[in-house]
């Protein structure tokens, strides 16, 4: 149950009342996540009086202020190639309207394939007070610790990199059971993402080259089963996948089967 | 707190609470275009209004977060074309495209996908075929299969940049003459361009038509639906798009636990909440036995349900209601109810309910047995039907093939949730104004649980936003009205989504065992199917919907030979009482559960015989003049009467059907299975043959009354219940035929208890056949009454004399053989002012002896990834012969939609609970339906057929496509890789899985 709604209009305004001990205070981006209800009482802050919704073209990088929202991020042109596709399964083109990135790394899980594109990219999240950069790597398996009075400001992205993606799920835009990332740079960096389980993504390779991916990739859902898919296909999907997209020729715009022609 | 926002172009200000969605706002104010789908993950999209030009969901963002902003709902756009002296801008360009198009069924989403469209359209006014569908990609359609409101935004697209498109009329496309040699048509969508240009033109389906139709006005053609104007609009014509002042809001306490006997329940403090008009629990309300099945008198199942009870039965089963004065009062008083329960064994498995020492779930004394239902054995209804020998066919088989088949609880998903909203009139009567598929049964079957008698209860259905079955339950009124009687005040109440997945009904799951005698030459000798079915807690449909199972699916395979003269078929079924969530009616009515078993089983059959199998399936199938096999043997609970089948249109079917997917081409094309690059993928066609029924003989009834007016217009006055069919506007051509009027001379009213004849309602396929014939023959009277007027008119004015009988009705005249010609509207003024007055209407009913089935062939064509097991469907053909179509647009709607929802029953939908009986599927993200820009191509063809019980010829439409997609994937899958599967929703780890054991052999 929402009892406050504040609208700031700078980002120490904004700060100042997250840092608040008394009501609970959230950052609210589309509202996408928040605007559910829940039964305890807390407070709100809509950032999109901040002036946080800008895409800037840097020299190797994408920087994307958190409240640009996900068809903002779909249609921009510099975008990295593969991305595209993953954005529009992530949600229908309303939801995509209104999500916005910073929302997307604090709220999404999983079974997410923007979480999972965003790990493997190794996204730099810009942290405001002090302009603290983290790596979302380094952040999401402590997200629900997050202490009050932080804002995510921006998101850094590589972009002359090689992202690649592949996904099963049932049906073509359904959420995937198992999906793999991967993102190769110019010096032969390589790292692989797992999604479509549990609380978050999870990394599985970061190193130069991809010896033995597919079979970290296996190990790393060995134990992943739920009521959606057994642990044993999880494993064996994730390997397979793995080896798909570290295998493929990267200049065919026709892979990622199962994503309908245009969509992306 | 206070907001300003600019809404269709006016500054509105207005006092929120800081938790107020938008949607809940907007709907406040009365913009009620903008409608609320029970979800709270804003993925229907049915709330979806224009933020700033772009379209958001309103139930998933702040009404605080839009202050300062513009949003424009659908009530800015388009006005009704005709408003007397007043000159309008008439519809947009996008809504006369949706009117024209078909591209509206229930229209409860109509609304956010015009709104969607205008959207795109004012940014991109050349999209292609794949960006209206990604923007679309938010909205969920369960009617359309999205086909008709894509081909609907680029009709409008070409009208909105100037270009000529032709009228809806001449767009169809014939059927091409390589048809007929069987020539490869399946390239015929490959460029990007052919498609967009399919798109726009192929808005009919094509229709091999009897010579009947041709000579018709109105029937068989795609007139535009009749409700089709305020549905595009968005004008305020579902259930709660009304304002009652003190109208309160209901909430039901459902429960936690899958089992348990309510030891106490203490509702003081809910009750002393401020805000809080009544809480009602078992104690307080009479305990009247009833069924919630929306059936005829008498009830074809079990009594065995109260509207509170002191025993709950699965989780989500009702414990106590609450009005309130909001619904935040509402829900914070359900968790003031303190409730100890007292656990009870839960039963899960069906299996093990009919195990001997297994919890009885129905103990109560005032329970109702209907046929077999034995409480004490968890049984709710039981079959056992054989017809001829079945044993001696066994015994003559050169094989005998058994298999075991399983199908899943799947939900109808209508976007308009179930809802509701009760009051007194000023005459103390109870008016219930519900979103159902049966009004009058409603009335009759809530007369008792609220000791009113029904002639002091008024149904009112408005527009219903969808129902599939799921409505044809009488599933919430009550509580509405038990809290209506309790204060005094009107009440609302309507599910959430998540309340639909835990407390609405489903499809019965289903497993089922096969046993099949053939002959090595195909013949089949013998066909035994054994089914157990799980109820969950309450026996609704129970009987009838799993006699169906067997009825339709089985009866489609006769034998040949002598075994066609005297088949050999049984059916067994047990349908048990387990503590999941009561199933019920959905469309399909268990023929679909029927056909995974039957039409799988017919594959594996023909290819361990070496034969093809779409000739093994017309080898052994009915043909016209033979009798259907189980009409001597069962008619839901009441005495069978034999009937013969006039048209089988299944051969020509199997014909287009073929020709249209590339069926011949691509299985003699090896090369055709793999796609180069990707040695993972292959590629595979299934086939399935089924057939349906029309109605149910000797029991149900339409009714139906036409009265005259002063400028020849008519009012037809339905009980028939349009759920989004398009009934209204097809029965509307029916009476315009017949009348020789426009159909927009015929104004429609149906499904008012007070005013309207009596009708069934909307199920088992019989609206267009029964409803329909009682149309024409009350249409008929009137047609004679204007006759007899217009030849003593004629007469009158001098010549030759004529008789009645000569005159012919037609273009709004009456007109005699030599010309010589009166209007209606002559003949209306004369009868109501001038001559020998009279008021010119009819009433007239019809019911059916027999209930000729429609019959369809049906393919899927797929690719399968055989390393994942990930299946994509690529594309469905559905030939059918439905008899006369009636209107072909509307018709290969219902097509359309009813094939999207077989693919998710196929592919990807179930309900799935865990071992305390809790549901994993509580919303439609984790319950996924189909979207825009995830769909196959789809393709229709209409074979008619003259059905001769009919005036018109017509048969079924609506419920047939959902029986044969999920056995076509499932052979189609078979076909691709190898996989054998025997339950469904084929999923990626299910295939896999069936992949391992194909390859050990």
């Amino acid at each position: 149950m929402i009892n406050e709604y504040h609208r700031p209009e700078t980002i120490g305004a904004a700060i100042d009342l997250l840092a608040r001990k008394e009501p609970v205070t959230i950052p609210l981006g589309g509202g996408t996540k928040i605007s559910q209800r829940t039964k305890q009482e807390f407070a709100v802050v809509d950032l999109q009086g901040l002036g946080l919704n800008h895409i800037k073209l840097l020299e190797n990088q994408l920087e994307i202020d958190s409240s640009v929202n996900l068809e903002q991020l779909c249609n921009y042109p510099d975008l990295v190639p593969g991305l595209k596709n993953v954005i529009t399964h992530q949600a229908g083109q309303n939801l995509r309207q209104m999500a916005t990135m910073g929302g997307a790394v604090a709220a999404l899980d999983g079974k997410s394939p923007i979480l999972t594109a965003l790990l493997a990219l190794d996204t730099q999240l810009i942290w405001e007070p002090g302009e603290i950069i983290t790596s979302i790597g380094d952040w999401l398996p402590v997200r629900h610790k997050q202490k009050p009075g932080l804002l995510i400001v921006k998101l850094r992205i590589p972009r002359q990199v090689d992202f690649r993606y592949e996904a099963v799920a049932r049906t073509p835009m359904d959420f995937p059971l198992v999906c793999v990332a991967a993102v190769i740079w110019p010096s032969g960096r390589t790292r692989v993402t797992l999604g479509g389980f549990g609380a978050e993504p999870i990394l599985v390779f970061d190193g130069v080259g991809k010896e033995g991916a597919e079979i970290v990739a296996g190990s790393a859902f060995s134990k992943a089963g739920d009521e959606w898919a057994s642990s044993e296909y999880r494993s064996e999907i994730a390997q397979v996948l793995t080896k798909r997209i570290l295998s493929f020729d990267s200049t065919d715009p026709s892979r990622s089967w199962g994503v309908k022609d245009g969509a992306g | 707190m206070n907001i300003v926002i600019t809404i269709n172009k006016e500054v509105k200000s207005y006092k929120v609470s800081p938790n107020d969605t938008l949607l809940t706002v907007l709907r406040r104010e009365g913009y009620f275009g903008v409608k609320f789908g029970g979800c709270q993950h804003g993925e229907c999209g049915a709330c979806t209004v224009l933020l700033d030009g772009k379209p958001i969901n309103s139930c998933a963002i702040l009404a605080a977060q839009a202050d300062g902003h513009v949003i424009e709902t659908i009530e800015a756009y388009g006005e009704n074309p005709e408003q007397g002296w007043k000159k309008t801008k008439g519809l947009s360009a996008i809504q006369k495209a949706f009117v024209e198009s078909g591209a509206i069924q229930c229209g409860f989403c109509t609304p956010a996908m015009v709104l969607v469209a205008q959207g795109l359209l004012e940014n991109n006014p050349n999209p292609t075929e794949q960006e209206v569908r990604e923007a679309l990609s938010g909205i969920l359609c369960r009617c359309t299969g999205y086909l008709k409101p894509v081909q609907a935004i680029m009709r409008a697209a070409r009208i909105i940049r100037g270009e000529e498109v032709l009228p809806i009329s001449e767009e169809g496309i014939p059927l091409p003459p390589e048809w007929m040699e069987g020539r490869k048509i399946y390239l015929e969508m490959e460029s990007q361009e052919d498609t967009r240009k399919l798109t726009q033109t192929r808005i009919t389906p094509r229709i091999l038509v009897t010579p009947q139709t041709q000579k018709w006005s109105h029937v068989g053609k795609p007139e535009p639906k009749v409700d089709g104007i305020k549905l595009v609009q968005g004008k305020p014509a579902f259930t709660t798009d009304i304002e009652m002042r003190g109208m309160l809001v209901a909430k039901v306490l459902f429960s936690p636990v899958a089992h348990a006997q309510i030891k106490r329940i203490d509702t003081s403090k809910a009750k002393a909440l401020p805000g809080v008009a009544a809480v009602l629990t078992w104690q307080d309300i009479p305990r009247v036995v009833y069924s919630t099945a929306g059936q005829s008198d008498p009830i074809p199942g079990p009594l065995d349900s109260f509207s509170l009870d002191s025993k709950v039965r699965f989780v989500g089963d009702r414990v106590a209601f609450v009005a309130a004065e909001t619904e935040e009062i509402a829900q914070k008083a359900l968790g003031l109810i303190d409730v100890e329960y007292e656990p009870l064994p839960v039963i899960l498995d069906p299996q093990k309910a009919m195990e001997q020492g297994a919890v009885r779930i129905h103990d109560e004394p005032e329970y109702v047995k209907f046929d077999h239902a034995d409480p004490t054995k968890n049984l709710a209804a039981q079959i056992r039907i054989d017809i001829g020998s079945v044993e001696k066919g066994f015994e003559q088989a050169d094989r005998i093939i058994e298999g075991d088949y399983e199908v899943p609880k799947v939900q109808q998903v209508h976007i308009e949730p179930h809802v509701v909203v009760t009051y007194w009139d000023e005459d103390n009567r109870m008016v219930i104004r519900t979103s159902t598929q049966v009004p009058f049964h409603v009335r009759r079957i809530l007369a008792p649980v609220l000791n009113l008698p029904v002639k002091r209860i008024r149904v009112i259905k408005p527009r219903i936003g969808g129902g599939f079955g799921g409505k044809q339950e009488v599933l919430i009124e009550d509580v509405a009205a038990h809290l209506t009687i309790a204060t005094g005040r009107p009440v609302r109440f309507e599910y959430t989504r998540e309340e639909e997945f835990i407390a609405a009904r489903s499809r019965h799951p289903m497993r089922i065992h096969m046993r099949t005698g053939v002959k090595l030459d195909g013949t089949i000798t013998a066909n035994e199917m054994v089914v157990l079915a799980d109820t969950g807690a309450y026996g609704c449909h129970a009987l009838t919907v799993t006699g169906n199972t067997g009825h339709k699916s089985m009866a489609l395979y006769v034998g040949d030979g002598e075994y066609r003269k005297s088949p050999n078929i049984r059916f067994y079924a047990d349908v048990v009482y387990t503590n999941h969530p009561p199933a019920g009616a959905f469309r399909g009515y268990g023929v679909p559960q029927g056909y995974w078993a039957v039409e799988r089983q017919m594959e594996r059959i023909a290819r361990d015989l070496g034969i093809d199998p779409i000739e093994f399936r017309l080898k052994n199938a009915l043909h016209p003049g033979e009798l259907h096999p189980f009409s001597t043997s069962w008619s839901e609970g009441r005495e069978p009467k034999p009937e013969v089948i006039h048209t089988v249109g299944l051969e020509e079917c199997v014909r287009h059907g073929k020709a249209a997917i590339g069926w011949d081409q691509k299985q003699m094309d090896p090369s055709w299975r793999d796609i180069p690059g990707y040695p993972h993928l292959k590629k595979g066609l299934g086939v399935a043959l089924v057939m349906q029924g029309t109605a149910i003989p000797y029991l149900d009834m339409g009714g139906a009354s036409i009265k005259m007016n002063d400028d020849g217009s008519f009012n037809l006055l339905i009980g028939a219940t349009d759920l989004g069919t398009g009934s209204d506007t097809v029965l509307a051509q029916m009476a315009a035929e017949v009348l020789g009027v426009t159909i927009d001379d015929i104004l429609v009213y149906s499904s008012d208890t007070d005013f309207t004849p009596f009708d069934k309602g909307a199920y088992a396929s019989s609206t267009t056949y029964v409803s329909g014939a009682a149309v024409v023959r009350a249409a008929q009277q009137v047609a004679e009454r204007l006759k007899i007027r217009a030849a003593r008119m004629i007469n009158d004015s001098g010549g030759n004399p004529i008789k009645p009988e000569d005159i012919t009705l037609r273009e709004r005249n009456a007109t005699s053989p030599d010309g010589r010609s009166v209007t209606l509207a002559e003949i209306g003024y004369d009868s109501l002012h001038h001559t020998d007055q009279e008021q010119i209407m009819a009433v007239a009913s019809f019911y059916s002896p027999v209930s000729p089935p429609p019959f369809a062939a049906q393919f899927a064509e797929v690719t399968v990834d055989i390393e994942t097991g990930q299946v994509i469907v690529d594309k469905l053909v559905m030939a059918v012969d439905s008899g006369v179509i009636v209107n072909p647009v509307t018709a290969s709607g219902q097509i359309e939609g009813g094939m999207t929802q077989a693919l998710g029953y196929a592919v990807c939908e179930e309900m799935v609970y865990d071992e305390k009986g809790a549901a994993r599927e509580r919303n439609l993200v984790d319950y996924h339906i189909y979207r825009s820009n995830e769909m196959p191509e789809l393709e229709v063809i209409f074979v008619e057929t003259f059905e001769p019980s009919h005036p018109f010829g017509v048969k079924a439409v609506a419920e047939i496509p959902m029986d044969g997609v999920a056995p076509a994937v499932g052979n189609a899958i078979l076909d691709a890789c190898g996989a054998d599967l025997h339950i469904i929703p084929t999923t990626p780890e299910r295939i896999w899985s069936a992949l391992r054991i194909a390859r050990k052999g």
